[in-house]
């Protein structure tokens, strides 16, 4: 039959597909990667897409990054950030404060509050709001964890907790884009990018920053800044894959062209784009033909990587039943674990709907069942797969909520609002301390009392456990050389085992 | 080591730097001001604050003065005396320079170029940027050589042979014509375009096209894409929810500025300060919205003084940005480290920026100040209104006012019986119509004994009530104030610029913060780079005035090196966003004056420039590349050939619009946003709130294939398909747009339906259009999209493609309709589904080509 005759002949490679031992495939992946070099543009576009095997003979340890080398040993290999937009309130999760609850409904101390910013308090009397669970001891750590998080609390003695995070914004926008970037002001690269940018990709099918989203339409609206390149190249952007619709935006063939169909039009594309290559010699050329391919290899890998599938029963007795819902948190949590294993760089789960302004007991319980067990299973998994060694698992808010009452007082729906000088969060793998409680906040949870850990010191230690120092992976933009950590950060041997 | 060697060391950078030849002398801006700003000018700069031992190596009297611990920093003429030198080469950790804990080393050849610099006497010249363009700048001699067409040539000439190159030669017609028009307007030129400039034989047939383009409308919009990235022009608010706002108006006025030609002076002062001009028309105070276009946030719990000073930071950065070609940001909180700009300049800045009247946490679409934008149609039909309206005003009130015998007589009778209640209606109910009170009290006065004002306001109560005619004119007058409130309000409103009345004092902002004033300041711009004429008043009109005066050093350089590089890839100077002392040095330093004096002599003719660069003969050239060119000259800076690269995102989908015929070349310019196809609903999945505002949803008909530039830009969620081809997100003002290439812009326009769909429209075209045999077909396909017939290479692996999915779809036909429903414009039914379908797959193969999405 005609219809199949194609469908073989493709089969057959008959087709000009390309082949990594084809000597002029090679000669001229050599000569784009070359002239990629010597132009500057996109020498880690590369990294992140050209052949592995290619890169490396041509770069060493890092393929195709801005880095020529780490600047020491590293930890850790790879990131999943676990962004909890809106903000957690620290003191009904993480840090308990007895003498708060004591004093929950009487004024807050002025010597604390009195010239500090507030958000939505502005102008309001200042009133202390203990928490209403419960926190207990768990693991060997024995270290103190509300009963919203039962199972966190399984693997406390995996994590650090720091209760002691430090920011600079009190706005989520600036908050979010704060932790990313390391400035409040949108145009800088995020952390993701920056990784991306200076230790390439290991991964040729599949970006080096990968995104997934989670929560609903009441939680604060996402910006793709969130994940953004700043004046990066955009190659260096977080792809997000997304749980409806396209796992990538326009990875799908359209109706009416299968894979086979695919692969013809595509051959035609590379034949003709190699014609052209030969008759005016712009490097460009090759690489898109390049990135074609790696096309082609994704419209395979991503639908491959969301397809879960196959995985044992096992895996969703850890996840929950939840796992096999796209768009959750848990599913989340199990793609994320799929994509450490194919060595993605940066991985950044969104979930949203921390924003507890108002009715925070009900709010915070919901995502909490949404959270914790994704969050207990992810790095369960990890650890069973030897994966945790060199994964860092860090899960945090842009900022943490206020030991003062927003709205009711009443232990059944009182609010907190957005609070800058103190949030709780924690860190796990990737050389990182575990069974740990970094920092102590004063008895009201107001202010750090010791250790702190601004974001940019996170970053600058996240970095040196990627084998980076943060002070020397820089991008000149504007005659400036900008840094994830810009002038400041020191990196905290405290958080490192 | 000693510096003797540095010839060799130096012979060997200039191997990496080909638009350098090896150098007989240092010069202190292109070969030192670079190392020292890179290594020394944080701690021996400009900056007072992290100055260290009272040392500055960017001044000379600093450098070169003796200092008490020994030999000075600099002793011109004796590298071996100069303390600068010696600390750099010491080993003793606690002498070296830069101390051992900065991470970046100046490399052996930076401090070999440093003792040359030295020995040849260490002299020091200002930042080339910050001095005006030289005005005596001689053309290179050519003598003889006939290759240049115009005078920018004979620059780049003299530089191909200092650096023993050749032009290329001139690249084909169809290359050429399909060149220009993809630089001029961002379109492929027609077929008949096309076949126009090839049986044109006269001798300034290409000059004639270039006219042609230059005077097209589509001009303004090609041009306007690159202006609104620098204005950081969007329809949404950027920060927090990311809320829509209307802002089109200014994108028409752009468009409209370079069709036609705004002296480039005019269109500066307009958009700075359009609202301050004296007498300000509409179009002026349209332009003023340039500075409403930044991100501005409404989140609750925000303070509102943090955002306006932010908001005014965004106004210093992008107007420096725009006009300066230098970064100030790092001036906000610390005097800038190697540019000579104190934090208190830029406060100085920021006094002409935050006196706007505005609410910093803006909550409507058109936040104040805001005004009505009427079309001239729109303004004439307002006027005929409010005549109307004025008029039927002036019947009522005269019919209200005027003594009349017989109206006056049954009032006289009327007010026997007018009390203060209606027999009909309860005292109680009366008692609230004040006006009935009034009226009553006036009544119960003999007439005689009214006042004017008394016997005026009764007369009118009367005659509206009990006077049919009177009756008849309130009700038309009701009419026609209706008519001109309902057509006014339904004329578009936009955000512009304002003053404050009494003027808002400025304090420095410590280390940036909102909260922290130090000491006051007043408008004024950086020394450096002059200042503003004296008794001006220092509001954004002198500000602007300033930036257009004839000696400014830097606004001319700035526009036509970005002119430059929209057409050549690369600016004259490479860092296109900073002219400051670590940007590139230029290329071709005499050819970047030369322009830009031109540029200024000409009337800042926006035009005449673009003219100028696309007739050169450097323009002309073919684009193709040699291995050993590649590598010598990997950027095309010299311009030994041709340039070629890849078009923006907007261009590559209005090319394929054209290509398919989706678009409508003759539909008028500008207009409101527009939402072409976007899949799924990428904005509900991001968004705060169920409001339906939150949700995407496409317009329909030729909206759908409107230009990309009317593509409505959310800041929070980028059009995709725009994103995947480096378009920014315009949250900051953007110089230059990274030309990246990746497997996500594969499947943009593999897969985009935009794409799927032009691809099937282009393929009926085909079969309607293109003649009967595939081989015709394939030509006119060609020609359409790249304004050349195909190889005979080319043509094999089309009739390939064709026949094998040809074959596939006669089989499948349900595949075969399925790529033809692709989009929403309807398929022609006549054709052949297995055909047709199987020219679909071809045309998608054509749209994914590289040359279709290159300039070339």
């Amino acid at each position: 039959m005609a219809g199949s005759d194609w469908r073989r002949a493709v089969g057959q490679g008959n087709s000009p597909t390309m082949k990594h031992n084809d000597p002029i495939n090679l000669a001229l992946t050599r000569r784009q990667f070359f002239g990629r070099m010597s132009t500057g543009i996109g020498s880690a576009a590369l990294a992140t897409l050209l052949g592995e095997a290619m890169a490396q003979r041509a770069l060493g340890a890092l393929p195709g990054a801005a880095l020529t080398g780490y600047h020491h040993a590293p930890r850790a290999k790879r990131i999943i950030f676990l962004c909890m937009s809106g903000g957690p309130s620290q003191i009904d999760l993480l840090d308990p404060k007895p003498r708060l609850n004591q004093m929950s409904g009487q004024p807050m101390p002025e010597s604390l509050t009195r010239g500090e910013r507030v958000a939505q308090l502005q102008g309001q009397q200042l009133v202390c709001m203990g928490s209403r669970f419960k926190f207990r001891r768990h693991g060997q750590s024995g270290a103190e964890i509300s009963e919203l998080l039962p199972y966190t609390a399984h693997i406390v003695d995996d994590i650090t907790i720091m209760r002691s995070m430090v920011t600079e914004a009190i706005n989520h926008d600036p908050a979010v884009t704060f932790i990313q970037t390391g400035n409040q002001q949108p145009g800088r690269p995020t952390m993701g990018s920056w990784l991306s940018y200076g230790l390439g990709s290991v991964n040729r099918n599949l970006p080096a920053f990968v995104v997934l989203v989670s929560g609903t339409q009441r939680g604060q609206n996402l910006h793709t800044r969130y994940w953004g390149s700043g004046f990066l190249p955009s190659v260096h952007q977080g792809v997000q894959f997304r749980s409806s619709g396209d796992p990538v935006l326009f990875v799908s063939n359209p109706k009416g062209i299968d894979a086979a169909g695919r692969r013809r039009i595509l051959d035609a594309i590379r034949e003709v784009n190699l014609l052209k290559h030969e008759a005016v010699g712009d490097p460009e050329i090759a690489t898109r033909i390049e990135q074609y391919e790696m096309a082609y290899r994704m419209q395979t890998s991503v639908p491959e990587l969301m397809d879960t599938s196959g995985e044992p029963s096992s895996t969703f007795e850890l996840y929950g039943e939840e796992a096999h819902q796209p768009g959750t948190f848990a599913a989340n949590c199990l793609l994320a674990r799929r994509l450490a294993e194919r060595d993605v760089r940066f991985i950044q789960i969104y979930h949203r709907d921390w924003d507890h302004h108002g009715s925070l007991p009900e709010g915070i319980k919901l995502q909490c069942k949404q959270t914790d067990r994704g969050c207990y299973a992810l790095i369960t998994d990890l650890k069973q797969r030897g994966l945790l060694d060199d994964t860092i698992v860090i899960w945090a808010g842009e900022f943490g909520r206020t030991p003062m009452a927003q709205g009711s007082t009443s232990l059944d729906n009182y609010g907190r609002d957005h609070h800058m000088k103190t949030f709780a969060g924690w860190i796990a793998g990737g050389g990182f301390k575990a069974g740990a409680i970094v920092g102590e906040t004063d008895e009201f949870g107001y202010d750090v009392v010791k250790d702190p850990v601004h974001v940019h010191d996170l970053h600058a230690t996240i970095l040196h456990q990627l084998g980076i120092d943060h002070r020397k992976l820089t991008y000149r933009f504007q005659g400036r050389d900008f840094r994830l950590t810009d002038v400041h950060g020191n990196v905290l041997g405290g958080l490192l085992g | 080591m000693g510096w003797f060697c540095s010839v060799g060391m130096i012979a060997a950078a200039a191997l990496w730097t080909p638009c350098q030849s090896v150098r007989a002398e240092v010069l202190f801006n292109r070969d030192i001001r670079p190392i020292l700003a890179e290594h020394c000018f944080a701690c021996h700069g400009p900056d007072d604050k992290t100055r260290q031992a009272d040392l500055r190596l960017d001044l000379p009297e600093s450098a070169t003065a003796p200092r008490k611990a020994g030999q000075a920093a600099v002793t011109p003429g004796k590298p071996q005396a100069s303390e600068m030198i010696r600390r750099m080469l010491s080993d003793d950790p606690g002498e070296r320079m830069p101390p051992l804990e900065v991470a970046k080393r100046p490399t052996a050849a930076q401090i070999d170029l440093l003792q040359q610099w030295i020995a040849q006497g260490a002299p020091y010249e200002g930042h080339w940027a910050f001095i005006p363009p030289r005005r005596d700048i001689e053309l290179p001699a050519v003598d003889g050589d006939d290759w240049p067409r115009n005078e920018v040539d004979r620059f780049i000439l003299a530089k191909l042979r200092q650096e023993k190159l050749s032009p290329a030669p001139q690249a084909d017609r169809t290359t050429l014509i399909r060149r220009a028009s993809l630089d001029l307007t961002g379109l492929p030129p027609t077929l008949e375009e096309v076949d126009a400039f090839l049986n044109d034989s006269s001798a300034d047939a290409y000059e004639k096209v270039v006219d042609r383009l230059l005077s097209s409308q589509a001009y303004g919009e090609r041009m306007a894409v690159y202006w609104l990235d620098l204005a950081r022009f969007a329809d949404s608010d950027g920060y927090h929810d990311d809320t829509a706002r209307s802002m089109w108006q200014y994108r028409d006025y752009v468009i409209q500025a370079f069709n036609r030609n705004k002296p480039f002076d005019r269109f500066t002062i307009e958009q700075l300060a359009g609202d301050q001009l004296p007498g300000a028309t509409l179009e002026q105070k349209i332009a003023s919205a340039f500075h409403r276009n930044g991100p501005t946030s409404s989140e609750g719990g925000a303070d509102a003084l943090e955002y306006a000073a932010k908001y005014a930071v965004d106004r210093v950065n992008t107007t420096a940005e725009v006009w300066l070609g230098v970064t100030m940001h790092c001036a906000e909180c610390h005097d800038h480290k190697y540019d000579p700009f104190t934090t208190k300049e830029y406060y100085q800045l920021f006094a002409f920026f935050n006196q706007v009247p505005e609410d910093p946490l803006i909550r409507t679409v058109h936040a104040p100040p805001a005004i009505r934008t009427p079309t001239p149609e729109q303004q004439e039909q307002l006027t005929l209104l409010t005549h109307a309206d004025e008029a039927a005003r002036e019947a009522l009130e005269t019919a209200l006012r005027t003594p009349r015998e017989d109206w006056d007589a049954a009032q006289r009778a009327w007010e026997t019986t007018f009390t203060a209640a209606d027999v009909d209606v309860s005292t109680e109910e009366a008692k609230k119509d004040e006006k009935r009170q009034a009226m009553a009290a006036i009544a119960a006065v003999a007439p005689a004994e009214r006042n004017q004002e008394q016997t005026l306001a009764l007369r009118a109560y009367f005659r509206e009530r009990e006077i049919d005619e009177v009756k008849s004119l309130r009700a038309v007058y009701d009419a026609a104030a209706k008519a001109r409130r309902d057509f006014e309000n339904a004329i578009p409103m936009l955000r512009v610029m304002a003053t404050v009345p009494e003027p808002r004092p400025t304090y420095i902002l410590v280390r940036g913060d909102y909260r922290t004033h130090g000491e006051q300041v007043y408008p004024a711009v950086p020394a450096v780079l002059g200042r503003l004429p004296e008794g001006i008043e220092g509001d954004r009109l002198a500000l602007a005035t300033w930036l257009t005066a004839e000696d400014h050093p830097l606004t001319a350089r700035v526009m036509v090196n970005r002119l430059w590089q929209l057409v050549f890839g690369v600016g004259i100077v490479k860092t296109a966003e900073d002219f400051g002392s670590r940007g590139d040095w230029p290329s071709h330093p005499e050819l970047l004056d030369y322009l830009a004096v031109r540029f200024i002599e000409s009337g800042w003719d926006v035009k005449a420039m673009m003219r100028l660069l696309v007739t050169s003969a450097a323009y002309r050239q073919d684009s193709s590349v040699s291995a050993e060119l590649l590598k010598r000259d990997p950027q095309n800076r010299l311009l030994a050939r041709g340039p070629r690269f890849r078009l923006a995102g907007e261009f590559i989908r209005d090319n394929a619009l054209a290509i398919s015929g989706l678009f409508d070349r003759d539909r008028p310019v500008g207009g409101p946003s527009v939402k072409p196809y976007q899949p799924g609903d990428l904005w509900r999945e991001m968004s705060y709130g169920d409001s339906p505002d939150k949700s995407y949803i496409p317009s329909t008909g030729p909206d759908l294939y409107r230009r990309g530039l009317y593509t409505f830009w959310k800041r929070s969620i980028h059009y995709p398909s725009f994103a995947a081809f480096d378009a920014p997100n315009r949250e900051v003002c953007t110089v230059t747009r990274p030309i990246t290439n990746t497997p996500l812009q594969a499947f943009v326009t593999l897969n985009d339906v935009t794409f799927v769909e032009a691809a099937r429209v282009f393929a009926q075209r085909i079969l309607v259009e293109g003649g009967p045999t595939f081989d015709q077909r394939l030509d006119f396909a060609w020609r359409t999209a790249m304004a050349r017939p195909p190889l005979e290479g080319e043509r094999d692996a089309m009739r390939r493609l064709y026949e094998t999915m040809h074959e596939h779809y006669a089989v499948d036909t349900d595949a075969a309709l399925a790529l033809l429903s692709a989009g929403e414009s309807a398929r022609d039914e006549s054709l052949d589904p297995a055909q047709h379908a199987a020219w679909a797959a071809v045309c998608n193969a054509i749209l994914n080509l590289d040359e279709v999405i290159t300039k070339e």
